[in-house]
């Protein structure tokens, strides 16, 4: 794929990894990803915004030789992860006289990481500019998305954000802007779920502070470019901000049949009081699915057989990914059959304490279900649909 | 009693009463007191990203 002119002199020269399927030896791709890296020619000086993963480094070298990029005085490192920075120590070697422009905390992690010479930076501030002549460069601090270190480039003249890692998607297409909002939807709920959840107050606050800027375009560094910033910027206030949905999500393991029994019991008894289900089988379940479903559900019920003295270990894996990303669930309980005794609740307890929800009265049995649990689990169903209702979760 | 925060990035709880041993805060210092570049024990986030709780 070429380099491609997005606006008068402003090129997209980053890398599409189609055939990646997985991130951080832990989230999957299902659609692949993207390392975006773009190019601003100003009038007086060049500038590369990011990089791209270590892998596709060649890839980034010869857009910029299509291009006749003799020269680059700037390469802004929004994000010190290697995806969008670990091409620098390439770039900076073809290029000499490139400075590194970096928030402070930037600068450090780029030394530890990739150990570029400290002479190679320029750090700025908040809000800080750097003219390239025709144009100019704002810096916004943004840290916790999702590293302390990030920062935004504003290129006020063409309502051009560029957003790093914030309002991204994993999503491999050789379109340059969204043309499928549904596709991109799920994408960004995906990236937003896996990658931005635990960080909402941090994401609440870098809203707030971007909403005084012209912004007509957003260029991330993963997945398509909005050109309707809207669509992305209403999605994000709507994970952010908006109260959980009347949804139970229900991930579950059942080694021999009980505990799946009363898990189809549950989303039947639920189902009934109107309550939207979302129910994972752990052996089979892609954790981003998982992910994306808890940034809208107001309760989890975890499902689990005892072994071992205590909960499945596949379930324990889940809780502590939940009890990681911090969604906003109000309401907690567990269900699960046990042979002879154990301790499923106090371990599952142990490993969700960022989870500040109510927890409701947990249906344990012994072997198979029979009637009094069957009944517990009616009741439970009772519990769930009218808290969700006194709340107004709709 | 002094007030408990607790960090926005990672939800860990400053709490006078058990001060913050690995950065060397005895108890009982109130979070208005610390110096102004401590940081969370747990993701170092500065005292700027708590918020009191309650």
């Amino acid at each position: 794929m070429a380099a491609r002119e997005i606006k008068s002199n402003i090129y997209t020269v980053g890398a599409i990894d189609w055939d990646r399927r997985l991130f951080d030896a832990l989230i999957p791709l299902p659609d692949g990803t993207s390392y975006n890296s773009y190019l601003i020619k100003g009038s007086e000086k060049t500038a590369l915004i990011d990089t791209v993963d270590p892998t596709m480094e060649d890839i980034l070298i010869n857009h910029l030789n299509q291009l006749g990029v003799e020269n680059i005085n700037y390469v802004v490192a929004h994000h010190a992860e290697q995806d969008h920075s670990g091409a620098l120590p390439k770039v900076l070697e073809k290029y000499p006289q490139a400075k590194v422009i970096a928030t402070p905390k930037c600068k450090g992690m780029l030394i530890d990481l990739l150990t570029i010479p400290e002479k190679r930076f320029i750090t700025v501030d908040d809000k800080e500019t750097i003219s390239l002549g025709d144009r100019a460069l704002e810096f916004i601090h943004a840290p916790w998305v999702h590293w302390p270190e990030t920062m935004l480039t504003y290129l006020r003249e063409e309502g051009l954000l560029f957003s790093c890692d914030l309002f991204g998607s994993h999503l491999a297409t050789n379109d340059l802007y969204v043309t499928d909002e549904g596709q991109v939807y799920e994408a960004a709920k995906r990236y937003y779920a896996e990658i931005m959840m635990p960080f909402r107050t941090s994401i609440e606050k870098h809203l707030e502070k971007i909403k005084d800027y012209q912004i007509d375009t957003i260029a991330p560094s993963h997945g398509p470019i909005y050109d309707n910033p809207s669509f992305i910027l209403n999605a994000y206030r709507s994970w952010v901000f908006d109260e959980p949905k009347n949804i139970v999500v229900l991930p579950y393991i059942s080694m021999h049949g009980s505990t799946h029994r009363m898990v189809g019991y549950l989303v039947e008894a639920l189902t009934q009081r109107g309550v939207t289900v979302k129910q994972f089988d752990l052996t089979a379940t892609d954790i981003g699915k998982l992910a994306i479903a808890l940034v809208d559900a107001a309760t989890i019920i975890i499902g689990t057989p005892t072994v071992l003295a205590g909960p499945h270990p596949i379930v324990i894996y889940a809780a502590f990914l939940a009890n990681a990303l911090r969604p906003k669930l109000k309401f907690i309980s567990i269900i699960g059959s046990y042979g002879w005794g154990g301790r499923a609740v106090e371990q599952l307890a142990g490993v969700i304490p960022n989870l500040k929800a109510e927890l409701l009265e947990p249906v344990l049995c012994k072997g198979v279900p029979k009637e009094d649990d069957f009944k517990a689990l009616d009741s439970l169903a009772t519990t769930i649909a009218e808290k969700h209702k006194e709340h107004n979760f709709a | 009693m002094a007030a408990k925060y607790e960090c926005s990035v990672c939800g860990y709880v400053y709490d006078p009463e058990r001060g913050d041993p690995d950065g060397d805060i005895a108890p009982v210092i109130p979070f208005e007191k610390l110096p102004v570049d401590w940081v969370c024990p747990i993701y170092r986030a500065s005292k700027d990203d708590f918020k009191k709780e309650g």
